[in-house]
């Protein structure tokens, strides 16, 4: 009769959610301060070589392992 | 010397425009000078809720770009000789801003006044990041509510990596408002608990405001309902106000106090 007031309560699905959803944010992307820094100075070094659009940098988790993939794009018509 | 408080929440329509013009006159009302800046350019809002909208000559872009002084474009409340109002711009795009330029209006202001109170736009583009780049602590405004959690969590992220303060190798201070808490909601466990949510966002707690009907009429007149002494919503942004002048205001559970009947019936079934 009372099975309504027992089943899972929404708040604590959210709380479990948000939670992961949350953790998985902060692992991504500019998880450093210093990566636009980082990236424009990429740009002018890969620039006196050869054209370059835009560099992406990403901070990637492998288990314990981190690294940081960066991703020149070149421009063809510089 | 005053502090700069930028208001962020992230996502839109948690009432951050609404907690800004509150907290202003909540500040004003405790003998301290306050100014609010609206720096959602391209859409003006805090003139509507202060009941200011016919009084705007110039604008924040304006004052920036020394098409106006400051003196100019201050817009004194009606309520309080100790609020005063910087208009954002409605015809310019939020590309205008630049550090510097944003930098000279707020030490400006931080000279004059002894608070100085942002309002963010919502998002985390460039209009966000340039108005926390300069404060000297944070508000963050969210509902209990998931979306409004998580884009809070990204807004925070963002502060604690470009804000000028934390570049300087210091601490950019954090306090969260829990907006629109419904108490029924929160006994029946649909509605995350406030714990839950300074759990998750790891963050100080500022304070509580209960949903409360009286906001919206409050916005349809431009009398921030900080001003209906009756009014929850308006006694919870009194009491915020008066911990941010630095008074010692105890935590009211607003979480449980006007569950009332409800609180009764699931007692029975306990």
């Amino acid at each position: 009769m009372f099975g309504f007031f027992r089943k899972k309560q929404s708040a604590s699905v959210a709380k479990d959610r948000l939670t992961i959803a949350i953790m998985s944010d902060r692992n991504k992307g500019d998880a450093y301060p210093f990566m636009d820094e980082m990236k424009a100075e990429i740009i002018a070094v890969v620039k006196r070589y050869i054209g370059v659009r835009t560099v992406e940098i990403k901070k990637e988790f492998d288990g314990d392992f981190e690294a940081l993939s960066i991703d020149v794009q070149l421009d063809k018509n510089a | 010397m005053g502090i700069v408080i930028a208001v962020i929440s992230g996502k839109g329509g948690v009432g951050k425009t609404t907690a800004s013009a509150n907290l202003g006159l909540g500040i004003a009302q405790n003998d301290k000078t306050c100014v609010l800046v609206d720096f959602d350019i391209g859409q003006r809002n805090l003139d509507m809720i202060l009941g200011l909208e016919n009084r705007v000559v110039y604008d924040m872009v304006q004052v920036m770009e020394e098409e106006a002084s400051v003196k100019q474009a201050l817009i004194k409340s009606k309520v309080s000789d100790n609020l005063s109002f910087l208009a954002a711009s409605q015809s310019k795009d939020k590309s205008i801003l630049n550090s510097e330029k944003v930098e000279k209006l707020i030490n400006h202001l931080r000279d004059e006044f002894d608070f100085v109170i942002l309002d963010a736009p919502a998002g985390i583009e460039s209009g966000y990041e340039h108005t926390i780049e300069f404060a000297d602590a944070a508000i963050v405004i969210v509902n209990p509510e998931v979306s409004s959690i998580r884009d809070a969590d990204r807004a925070i992220g963002i502060l604690d990596s470009k804000s000028n303060k934390v570049k300087n190798g210091e601490e950019v201070a954090k306090y969260l408002i829990i907006n629109r808490i419904v108490a029924t909601m929160v006994q029946s466990g649909e509605m995350l608990r406030s714990e839950d949510i300074l759990e998750i966002l790891n963050i100080k707690l500022l304070g509580k405001v209960p949903e409360d009907r009286g906001v919206i009429d409050a916005s349809n007149q431009g009398k921030p309902v900080i001003l209906d002494k009756k009014s929850i919503a308006g006694q919870a942004y009194t009491r915020i106000s008066g911990r941010l002048c630095g008074e010692k205001v105890e935590m009211k559970d607003i979480e449980i106090s006007d569950a009332g009947l409800f609180k009764k019936l699931t007692g029975m079934f306990k």
